[in-house]
């Protein structure tokens, strides 16, 4: 099961990396077992916005693409509602646009850097610059964390 | 400064423009000032306080310029000061172009698109012969101050920070993190903390004015990729570090004229735009950038205030 979760995975961030027009995907896995891609939905939500933030947002629900941990998830939240001082009666969840929330762009590269040591990554601007959402920030970090480790 | 400046466009147009839509029939108060165009290397910067607008019927005034798209980006906002802060930034966009059409086109009319990395631009109706002077246009806020800069014939970016604002991470941990060896090297020269901030916040106004006239997005020209450089002979300049060697960096300094000022004695203000005159030889110093700015109540009472205390130029 370890090494289908690591193809699984491996076959997502190729995906990410399609999307982010870096690299070509040649063969997809090479392996005897087949993980297959039918039915992708790709919604591509384009808000585009101010060069310094982070708008540009890619939904991506692939059968079989695990989304991030409740965990980590509530780590990123923890780190939003700190660096933008939120209110208490606001709440912050995985859905949050880090816009919503009022978050300039120097809070969010303070949040980015927060991310990094929180979970000792390193987030290049491009990735940086797809991040909407707590989700999404949740979901990279994951992606960059498996890199790390694979 | 915030981010919400560009999050609300309309999906792409068709190749073919779109004529303005017929205006709704509610009369709009006729009291526009028109402006006299920027001259070149020239900025006109137009300047709103969200604290000092609270009079309701004003607001509502303001909130009918906005376009469908826009209004609904309002209504996604969960706190009502950002959504506040949405109405007033795309009412004194809409207003301020209006002004620079010498009134004949209505706030509410204009469209906007966007540049192939999403930075949004004026969709001029094919018929209008201001399209022949291309307006460019850049907002930034902070929750207590937007601002709206223009220029004619140049690209423009403009940021503004307030003074007193803290950062949470520490000074030269973000400059270390974000910036170049050399800024790092010059902040930690400063030996008092706040003076220390200032200067950081002065750079990070700087930088992104410029990474928002570039139009490219925060990755086109990431901060780590050049240095700016307060004391010149030649004013503020940019110079590229050693690792931006990579296609697609090839900003030439040359190219970009800056501006720092502050505002209200509360705010920095950074303006960058693009020299279109290109008329400097080696020797020649370029002339400094020429900035006028206004503060405004839309509709209500617009007030020159460069030239006075409220605007200090500090490089």
């Amino acid at each position: 099961f370890g090494n289908f979760a690591k193809r699984v995975s491996r076959s997502s961030i190729m995906l990410w990396r399609q999307f982010l027009g870096s690299l070509q995907v040649a063969n997809v896995i090479s392996s005897r077992s087949s993980v297959s891609f039918r039915s992708q939905k790709m919604s591509f939500v384009s808000i585009r916005s101010r060069p310094s933030s982070l708008r540009f947002k890619i939904c991506c629900s692939a059968t079989g693409e695990a989304q991030a941990k409740k965990e980590t998830v509530d780590k990123v939240c923890m780190i939003v509602k700190k660096q933008l001082a939120v209110p208490d009666g606001t709440p912050v969840t995985a859905e949050s646009k880090f816009s919503e929330l009022g978050a300039d762009s120097l809070d969010t590269v303070e949040i980015v850097m927060g991310l990094e040591e929180e979970f000792n990554i390193t987030v290049d601007e491009t990735s940086a610059q797809d991040i909407a959402t707590v989700q999404d920030a949740a979901d990279l970090i994951e992606k960059l964390v498996t890199e790390k480790t694979a | 400064a915030a981010a919400a400046d560009f999050t609300l466009l309309d999906s792409p147009l068709p190749a073919r423009r779109r004529r303005p839509q017929p205006l709704p029939d509610a009369p709009l108060p006729r009291i526009c000032t028109a402006g006299e165009l920027p001259a070149l290397r020239e900025v006109h910067v137009w300047y709103l306080c969200p604290d000092e607008l609270n009079n309701q019927s004003q607001l509502n005034m303001y909130e009918e310029l906005l376009s469908p798209s826009e209004r609904e980006y309002a209504d996604s906002m969960k706190a009502t000061m950002l959504r506040k802060d949405v109405v007033l930034s795309r009412a004194l966009l809409r207003t301020t172009l209006s002004r620079y059409t010498g009134c004949k086109i209505d706030p509410r009319s204009f469209e906007f698109k966007k540049n192939k990395f999403g930075k949004p631009e004026v969709l001029w109706p094919l018929d209008d012969s201001t399209a022949e002077q291309p307006l460019h246009f850049n907002i930034s806020h902070t929750t207590s101050l937007i601002a709206c800069g223009i220029a004619i014939n140049a690209h423009i970016g403009i940021d503004v920070e307030e003074k007193k604002r803290n950062t949470t991470k520490n000074i030269l941990s973000l400059a270390r993190r974000y910036f170049t060896p050399s800024e790092v090297d010059s902040l930690a020269e400063i030996s008092d903390s706040d003076a220390q901030r200032k200067e950081f916040l002065k750079l990070w106004t700087l930088k992104e004015a410029y990474v928002k006239a570039l139009g490219m997005g925060f990755s086109g020209a990431p901060f780590s990729t050049f240095s700016i450089m307060l004391e010149t002979s030649k004013g503020i300049r940019i110079s590229k570090t050693s690792n931006a060697s990579r296609p697609g960096y090839d900003h030439l300094s040359e190219n970009w004229l800056f501006t720092l000022a502050e505002l209200n004695s509360s705010h920095y203000m950074s303006v960058c735009i693009e020299d279109s005159s290109r008329s400097q030889g080696p020797e020649d110093s370029p002339a400094p950038v020429g900035l006028k700015v206004w503060k405004t109540v839309p509709f209500v009472e617009d007030t020159l205030v460069s030239g006075t205390e409220a605007v200090k130029l500090i490089a």
